[in-house]
């Protein structure tokens, strides 16, 4: 199995940008979730990955920056 | 009528008054305030001084490219103010001051003013927010702009980088065609159902349509969301409403975070 080097970019949440359940059953489960700026969110469900401090978005959905979707 | 817009504090009794846009970027880290709050409390701290009301502040989505270096989401915060001429100067030291004692490690906060009144080339920074959100921009084009332009364009930190979207947050409120506001608004505590023509009388509206830019009757009745917030559209500030499931209670409902999300 390949190791992750440590350029290697971190997986991106498999519901892209609009899976706003998937989303916010994933944040339901996470001790890392901290809820960003109120006018950044964009999820309803103010506990969603959507609307964490630690999603970093992409072109197609977000990185986790606290490693959460490895 | 983007001016009426993007100055909607009045100066009608008091010419004296100049019209600023003040907007900042990358100011953050993964564990500090976001820099929508920092915009607000600049706002605040110009207002507690006595200086001038502000706006509410808006938030300006940026193109996320991986030659970007955002923390989470790159986007700028922007609000109007009006202040006597003889705070010009003030007004940029406190927001610069705040943001050098304020802003995270590691970020690269950038920090644009604009007097409104002495912009004499709107469309090019309006073109420099559009292009902002759909390529890379680098930091030598922001300065030279601002510099043509006579705008108030500083870096506070780290590699600066944050000019670059700090003016493009500029160039996109001054559109009037951009954004969505950050917070919610100051609706009667505990309604459920508020006439259109209500909602238009809520400080920080300034009209109701729905969705596709259709007026909403003045005795319409809207059911409000948990978090009613406006979007900037065709240089107003709008509440965008859209209709309801069958046999709601109301035909029309304002728009969730979620059908916010493209503003």
């Amino acid at each position: 199995m390949k190791e992750p080097s440590a350029t290697e970019s971190p997986p991106e949440f498999s519901g892209g940008q609009d899976d706003f359940a998937l989303a916010a059953q994933v944040a339901a489960d996470c001790a890392d979730f901290r809820a960003d700026d109120e006018g950044e969110w964009v999820a309803d469900e103010s506990r969603s990955c959507y609307n964490c401090r630690a999603r970093r978005w992409t072109q197609r959905a977000f990185v986790c920056l606290k490693g959460r979707l490895a | 009528m983007v001016f009426e817009a993007a100055g909607r504090v009045d100066r009608a009794d008091r010419p004296s008054l100049m019209r600023l846009l003040i907007s900042i970027d990358d100011t953050d880290n993964l564990d500090s305030p976001g820099t929508g709050e920092l915009a607000a409390e600049i706002a605040a701290r110009i207002q507690a001084q006595g200086w001038g009301r502000a706006d509410f502040v808006s938030r300006h989505q940026l193109y996320v490219h991986p030659d970007i270096p955002y923390t989470s989401h790159n986007s700028a915060m922007c609000f109007t103010t009006a202040v006597e001429r003889r705070r010009h100067r003030e007004v940029i030291d406190l927001a610069a001051r705040f943001l050098r004692e304020t802003a995270a490690p590691g970020s690269d906060p950038g920090l644009c003013v604009v007097d409104l009144d002495a912009l004499n080339d709107e469309t090019a920074l309006i073109d420099f927010g559009r292009q902002a959100k759909r390529r890379v921009l680098d930091m030598p084009a922001a300065y030279a702009l601002a510099q043509a332009l006579g705008i108030h364009l500083s870096e506070h930190g780290g590699t600066g980088q944050g000019v670059i979207g700090a003016l493009a947050g500029a160039g996109l409120r001054l559109s009037g065609d951009d954004g969505r506001m950050r917070g919610t608004l100051a609706l009667p505590p505990a309604a459920k159902i508020l006439r259109a023509k209500d909602l238009a009388a809520v400080p920080g509206v300034d009209r109701v349509t729905a969705v596709d830019g259709t007026a909403i009757p003045p005795e319409t009745e809207i059911a409000l969301g948990p978090k009613v917030k406006t979007v900037w559209r065709g240089g107003r500030s709008v509440l965008l409403v859209t209709p309801t499931e069958p046999d709601s209670a109301t035909a029309w409902r304002t728009c969730s975070n979620q059908e916010l999300k493209i503003y």
